[in-house]
């Protein structure tokens, strides 16, 4: 539930962010609804992390296999090995210690972000 | 009667069930001279048939740069198959053959009840009441004014 109300929030944020940029206004329903489909994404998500991992015989998940959960979309793919990049060449500059951390956290922040645009997409079929 | 005739030419489709004759002439990827035959009398879309051809609706971004191919001229000659058409059908499971229904199949469905249910309420919102009590404000990222801005633009 503590998570769900993040999700919740956050959405709640990003929501209000494209509605000022789009001029139109999200019903507190649909935000609520885009944050549940973001939350169940992100359980298909993280399967499909911890799958595509093992297939490489790995069971640390790393930036390939968030750029696997894109393939369906050159589009998006393209967006999400551009986001990858960037963080490697700003993780490159930081010091040893520090790149480890980044790295793992930048898994993440990638699904997140892509959840979000999913989402979005979602929307607007509906 | 078309559906009874298509019926009585399906195992034509599949030489490896009528038997080795037939497999012989289909040694290729491509249809046989018998099978096009067949499947231009039977399946094929032509002018007079009063249907429009059947399109899958391509992918677009709406906060992306879209790189896929651009969809057809005539798009108006076309039946675009619409996955939210009979969205109201969706809300729960339907009947499967041989394929279950996938996990995300699954969250799909109950995310169109959970819809449904919603379709109803005016003003506030119902999910958010209940989760309204477990926000910690350390899960959460406060000031993000700009930067999303931009992640929608790039």
């Amino acid at each position: 539930q503590r998570l769900k109300a993040a999700v919740h929030y956050t959405v709640g944020c990003l929501c209000q962010e494209v509605g000022e940029d789009k001029d139109v206004q999200f019903s507190k329903q649909s935000i609520a609804a885009i944050s549940e489909i973001t939350f169940r994404q992100c359980e298909t998500f993280a399967r499909d992390l911890e799958m595509f991992a093992r297939h490489a015989k790995r069971s640390t998940i790393n930036t390939e296999d968030v750029k696997l959960l894109a393939r369906r979309s050159s589009s998006l793919l393209k967006y999400i090995t551009q986001k990858s990049d960037e963080l490697a060449s700003s993780n490159m500059e930081q010091k040893e210690k520090k790149k480890k951390k980044s790295s793992a956290a930048k898994g993440e922040r990638t699904g997140e972000k892509e959840a979000a645009v999913a989402e979005n997409e979602d929307y607007n079929m509906s | 009667e078309r559906r009874s005739s298509s019926l009585q030419h399906k195992s034509a489709l599949f030489p490896c069930v009528t038997g080795q004759k037939q497999t012989s002439s289909h040694e290729n990827w491509s249809l046989s001279p018998e099978e096009y035959e067949t499947w231009d009398r039977l399946y094929r879309i032509k002018e007079g048939d009063g249907i429009k051809e059947p399109v899958l609706p391509q992918t677009r971004f709406a906060t992306l740069e879209n790189l896929e191919e651009i969809p057809e001229q005539e798009q108006g000659a076309a039946q675009e198959l619409s996955l939210w058409e009979w969205s109201l059908w969706q809300s729960r499971p339907f009947p499967t053959a041989l394929v279950g229904h996938s996990e995300p199949c699954h969250h799909f469905i109950r995310v169109m009840e959970m819809m449904e249910q919603m379709r109803q309420e005016q003003g506030d919102c119902s999910y958010g009441r209940e989760l309204q009590p477990h926000l910690r404000v350390e899960d959460v990222n406060i000031p993000r004014n700009k930067r999303h801005l931009h992640v929608a633009n790039s």
